[in-house]
């Protein structure tokens, strides 16, 4: 199998300000949010980062989107490095977290042909691929209504195929089914199976053991910013379940601390 | 193949044009404001010197009757009294019923035949007028007597004339300006200041919500995953930012001057008029090209300002200084004397564009301090470009929170 993602010793460390320090009750004037990460992904699966909230996923998932840069280590995108030509990268991937948001005051139909130009695809594909997404999710019928009007759910699906204009190989999800309800949870992991069907790679970040369990081929568990297991997940839970898994690195790593 | 500073040139133009209520708050609402506000204004200060058009009651003591000649005018309406009824008639200047008392000395004509200039008084003749300042119809009467006595005296002992006009056509005949440059002068006055004004604060009120407002959104981070290169997502901002407040600016502008011949009223006419006939094609062009790179710079320094800030509500407020700034500046240059001559001074900012402007206006600009201005300020531009580019390329400005 093709090595399509390849991360090497990613770190990536915040300043704190003084009122997050005494949040964090901590002296310290930095907090190591990545640490010396390092896996791969292979073409045509789906790879889970499984981690509790802070352990780093989206930090991660933000570098190799090429949002943030590390402060060391490098990441290959089918070759291409995030540090060096991220804007390479970023033809590569599609990227979809929560954190992007789409103008309140433009329509669907808008923002897919403005997003489609912003990665120069030519219009004959852009129709085409615009009609197959939205008639999948449902868009279709508000193709022409405001973001702004648009349902929660609704928003998201349509951020989701936003992201995808450009029919990307690589497909980063940060928290792919937050807030959404059981439908259209359903309708977006039905769809990450379907994009892996079709030979894409996607990379989810979740705390939910059962998307995981669910939906990927293989699985990193992320504490504190550093790696504790990745592994295929047949091999991980071999023994026992995801859940007992994670709990008893967790505890083993953290020990007094909790 | 789609260039990414001009797909995000369209899509912010399609944002501005598609918002009708943005539409009528930047473009219609400041200009059509500007004019109601400015000619209702005019049009009230119009009509209080007007006054003089009404017809004054005039209450008068002793006064010879050739002097009935100099009044002949339908404005004044004389009733004769006696110097016995000065009190009662005092009192009726509170309550309006005259404008004016006036009380002649007894022979006063005899007195002012008699006059010789060479010859020793004992006493000068006083004309006594008691009026009411409280009324303005009062205090445009006793200017208005008092200019005609004036007039009378003067006629009486007279020994030189100034600048002695026979006719009407004689009016402009001692100005040696022509009316171009009279108007000129009060273009040059008056306009730069405006033009700067009101293109800076249009500016400040839409760069600060496409900037700050998209960061504080989120939804500038959507772009900026785009494989689309920052700085072209930056100059596709600022092109469009500038025409809009191009926009917002003119109609500012138009208000403003279309209002003029209102708010001046009469002044209009005895200046000989304001009339932009007077200039050519070219410095029309030259005029556009002038506020074109000084939007251009004031676009690029509020983004600079947008994208450091965290939020539109700090933005708006990081704007200001320079507002007060660029509102010195131009104000200053109302009370100086013509365009500078040397180049040096075209290399200031903010500066450069006011002294051009009164160059164009004055019809005295020479072409190097006219090209100094607009190169430098694209060169502002540019480095202003290059920190925004830097800005957006950092995290901690773009995502920090």
């Amino acid at each position: 199998m093709k090595e399509i993602l390849k991360v090497s010793g990613l770190s990536k460390t915040f300043k704190l300000s003084s009122k997050q320090q005494k949040l964090e009750k901590t002296s310290e004037k930095t907090k190591t949010a990545v640490k010396d990460l390092s896996f791969s992904a292979y073409e045509g699966e789906i790879f889970g980062l499984l981690g509790p909230n802070g352990a780093g996923k989206t930090t991660t998932l933000r570098m190799l989107a090429t949002l943030i840069k590390p402060d060391s280590g490098d990441a290959l995108v089918d070759g291409v490095s995030v540090v060096g030509q991220p804007e390479e990268v970023r033809k590569k991937i599609g990227f979809l977290t929560s954190e992007l948001k789409l103008e309140d005051f433009f329509t669907p139909d808008f923002l897919f042909d403005f997003f489609s130009d912003m990665h120069k695809v030519p219009d004959d594909v852009r129709n085409q691929r615009k009609t197959e997404l939205f008639g999948k999710f449902g868009i279709d019928r508000f193709a022409q209504v405001k973001v702004a009007n648009l349902s929660t759910g609704m928003k998201q699906k349509v951020s989701l195929v936003v992201s995808l204009v450009h029919d990307p190989d690589i497909i980063i999800f940060d928290e792919p089914t937050n807030g959404l309800d059981v439908i259209t949870a359903k309708v977006v992991t039905d769809f990450l199976i379907e994009l892996k069907n079709r030979g894409k790679t996607v990379l989810v970040s979740t705390h939910i053991f059962s998307l995981i369990e669910k939906i990927c081929d293989r699985v990193g568990i992320i504490v504190d910013g550093e790696m504790v297991i990745c592994d295929d997940l047949e091999n991980i839970t071999k023994e026992k379940s995801l859940e007992d898994v994670f709990f008893d690195l967790y505890f083993e790593r953290k020990g007094d601390e909790v | 193949m789609k260039n990414g500073a001009f797909v995000v040139f369209k899509k912010e133009l399609a944002r501005f044009f598609g918002d009708k209520r943005l539409l009528f708050t930047t473009i219609i609402m400041p200009g059509l404001l500007i004019f109601v506000i400015y000619t209702v204004m005019g049009n009230a200060m119009n009509s209080m010197l007007d006054e003089s058009a009404s017809v004054y009651e005039i209450a008068a003591v002793n006064m010879p009757e050739q002097l009935y000649q100099s009044f002949s005018d339908e404005s004044y309406n004389f009733t004769e009294v006696n110097l016995s009824e000065l009190d009662k008639i005092k009192e009726e200047l509170s309550e309006k019923k005259y404008d004016l008392c006036v009380v002649f000395p007894e022979n006063f004509r005899e007195e002012l035949i008699e006059y010789n200039s060479t010859a020793y008084r004992e006493s000068i003749p006083n004309v006594e007028i008691y009026y009411y300042s409280a009324s303005i119809a009062s205090s445009n009467a006793y200017s208005s007597f008092c200019g005609i006595l004036d007039n009378i005296e003067e006629h009486v002992s007279n020994v030189f004339n100034i600048n002695f006009v026979q006719s009407e056509d004689d009016i402009n005949k001692y100005d040696v300006a022509t009316e171009a440059e009279t108007s000129g002068t009060l273009f040059s006055m008056f306009l730069p200041m405006l033009l700067m004004t009101l293109m800076y604060s249009s500016c400040a009120s839409l760069a600060p919500e496409s900037i700050a407002g998209e960061k504080e959104r989120g939804t500038i981070a959507t772009m900026l995953i785009t494989p689309v290169p920052r700085n072209q997502i930056i100059l596709g901002k600022i092109f469009a930012l500038s025409v809009m407040a191009l926009l917002s600016g003119l109609s500012s502008f138009l208000g403003t001057f279309l209002s003029m011949p209102a708010l001046l009223g009469e002044m209009n006419e005895t200046v000989g008029g304001l009339s932009g006939e007077y200039y050519m094609f070219t410095d029309y062009l030259w005029l556009i090209v002038v506020i074109l790179s000084t939007v251009m710079l004031f676009v690029t320094v509020i983004s600079i300002l947008s994208a450091a800030a965290k939020t539109v509500k700090e933005a708006s407020t990081l704007v200001m200084p320079i507002m007060i700034i660029v509102t010195i500046i131009s104000f200053a240059s109302m009370y100086s004397t013509g365009a500078k001559e040397e180049f040096y001074w075209y290399l200031i900012p903010v500066y450069n564009s006011v002294q051009s402007m009164i160059g164009i206006f004055s019809f005295n600009l020479q072409p190097v301090n006219l090209v100094t201005t607009i190169l430098s300020n694209v060169l502002y531009s540019a480095v202003g470009l290059f920190i925004l580019t830097k800005l957006f390329n950092n995290e901690n400005v773009m995502f920090g929170k």
